[in-house]
């Protein structure tokens, strides 16, 4: 059997973790495609019942990214964020799910590498912890993007 | 400043002598209506109800041993619009918590609202309650009698009761049952014979009423929220030994028909449109058929664990206590053991009580630049 490929739902918003993953493509870092991005205006407008749903539906992780705290593009929606996100969290955990398959970073606009690391780092966490339990049948699609991507990369070194 | 003083029952009418108290808020224009439990049905039930005219409280019972809703959802519609009118208000503690709650998230006024909050000897359910009458022997006011002079004695003695019914979930393991934010406490933790009553003191000048001390009744709730409390652990730490994952969680709510019920009950989930009732949980039925090609057999009704997590989200921060969830409950899911120990970790981590100080903010509705 293959290794199992955590899929990852990442949920980042428009004014800086989004220019954050645009920062890493622009600069050519590399990154698993494991992840799936869905932009939001502001981190403050991710209801728990989207980071639910996705996890009920197969995601194997779900990524909040927002602006720094004091940088939020609307004041304070990263502030929202951050305390719906630690409610989320403590309820998950005392249903009996692994609440660190929820993870809320803070990524600037400039911050590509950041980006680049967090997207490592978590997929590398997430397939340690293995399939998400609520996770239902999910078609996987291959990631396709990232060899592609792998083999650029190993191209331009040349 | 507040002032205590003992009501004493006249030939152990308890219930007169209370009566009699209500009617002097109306007669004196402390209060211009008053909203209190009062008896339906040859006393087989209670209900609250809105009273203008002292002499129309001839049925009235603060201390109500059942609870058809929490009332903080009633004043929440009284006083939504911030009338002119003086309201008094007779709840149970669990009510006024959430009424503080609602006026925390702007759905309730404080404003002429004088609450008169009642020390709770826990209620039975309605069906309950109504049943036992029936079976009970006598008339309606001597079984109403019978049945709040047991409730007394459980209340010093814990656990001696003679009734053949138990007292609601979320009161078993209640351990506020003392009214906190009241302007008028009416309690029966004291003396057989007579009502506790803490109010202002100019209130009670009003009242022509005697200022005179209440011993013993701080032992009393001492006493009673040391064993309520080792009933609530032991029920949380058998809830949350079962919950290893998350299929313990579904099972727990394996026959949930997602009839809303429960968030119809709660008095913090006040949402006029619940997103769970809305267009999006009734798609037309391909939907459902391309579901079931990824996941095989599909739980119909669908979106259960998403309903419940959506609502621990919405809720838990804040959740009373009240338990009017699981006595909602059609399939009897144990709805109220579940939010009360979710809640209390969540209200743990944020460090907060819901219904304890209208100056303390809710943690999801307050947000602070200082923060980090």
């Amino acid at each position: 059997m293959a290794e199992f490929e955590p899929k990852i739902v990442a949920f980042l918003c428009n004014w800086c973790a989004y220019r954050g993953a645009d920062l890493a493509g622009t600069s050519r870092f590399h990154y698993p495609a494991n992840v799936r991005v869905v932009r939001f205006m502001c981190s403050g407008s991710i209801d728990p019942v989207y980071v639910l749903e996705a996890l009920l539906n197969g995601a194997d992780g779900v990524l909040i990214a927002g602006c720094h705290l004091g940088n939020c593009h609307y004041q304070d929606g990263n502030y929202k964020a951050k305390h719906r996100v630690q409610v989320l969290k403590k309820i998950l955990g005392q249903v009996g799910v692994d609440e660190d398959r929820v993870w809320l970073r803070w990524i600037d606009a400039s911050e590509g590498k950041l980006f680049s690391d967090t997207i490592h780092q978590m997929v590398a966490e997430i397939r340690a912890k293995g399939p998400n339990p609520m996770r239902k049948p999910w078609k996987v699609w291959q990631d396709t993007v990232g060899f592609h991507l792998l083999e650029i990369e190993s191209k331009l070194k040349k | 400043m507040k002032v205590e003083t003992v009501l004493k029952a006249e030939e152990g009418d308890i219930l007169g002598t209370l009566r009699s108290f209500l009617g002097k808020l109306l007669e004196k224009g402390i209060v211009d209506y008053l909203l209190v439990p009062q008896e339906f049905s040859h006393g087989r039930t209670l209900a609250q109800t809105l009273v203008k005219d002292p002499s129309h409280l001839d049925k009235a019972n603060p201390f109500s041993p059942v609870m058809p809703m929490n009332s903080a959802a009633i004043v929440s519609q009284l006083t939504g619009d911030k009338p002119k009118k003086k309201l008094g208000v007779v709840l149970k503690p669990c009510e006024i918590r959430a009424l503080v709650e609602l006026v925390k998230l702007g759905q309730a006024s404080l404003e002429n609202l004088i609450i008169i909050g009642t020390d709770c000897l826990g209620t039975y359910e309605v069906e309950g309650y109504a049943k036992l009458m029936d079976e009970m022997e006598g008339t309606p006011e001597e079984k109403g009698a019978r049945i709040l002079a047991d409730m007394r004695r459980a209340i010093v003695e814990p656990g001696a009761t003679s009734l053949p019914i138990s007292l609601r979930q979320a009161c078993k393991m209640c351990n506020s049952f003392t009214p906190v934010l009241a302007d008028i406490t009416l309690g029966l933790f004291e003396e057989e014979n007579g009502v506790f009553v803490s109010l202002e003191s100019e209130m009670a000048e009003k009242l022509g009423l005697e200022v005179k001390e209440a011993p013993g009744r701080q032992e009393i709730i001492t006493k009673l929220v040391e064993s309520r409390t080792e009933i609530r652990e032991q029920v949380f730490a058998g809830f949350r030994e079962k919950m290893g994952s998350i299929v313990d969680f579904s099972d727990c709510l394996a026959t949930c028909t997602r009839c809303y019920a429960c968030s119809s009950a709660c008095p913090i989930c006040y949402c006029r449109v619940c997103f769970f009732r809305t267009d999006t949980f009734e798609p037309e039925s391909e939907r459902y058929f391309r579901w079931v090609e990824r996941e095989d057999p599909l739980r119909m009704p669908t979106e259960i664990l998403l309903y419940h997590l959506t609502r621990l989200n919405h809720v838990a921060a804040s959740c009373v206590g009240c338990g009017m969830c699981e006595s909602a409950c059609p399939r009897e899911l144990p709805l109220t053991t579940l939010f009360q120990a979710v809640g209390e970790g969540v209200q743990q981590a944020l460090k907060y009580v819901p219904g304890r100080s209208l100056e303390e903010e809710i943690p999801l509705a307050s947000f602070r630049e200082a923060e980090t």
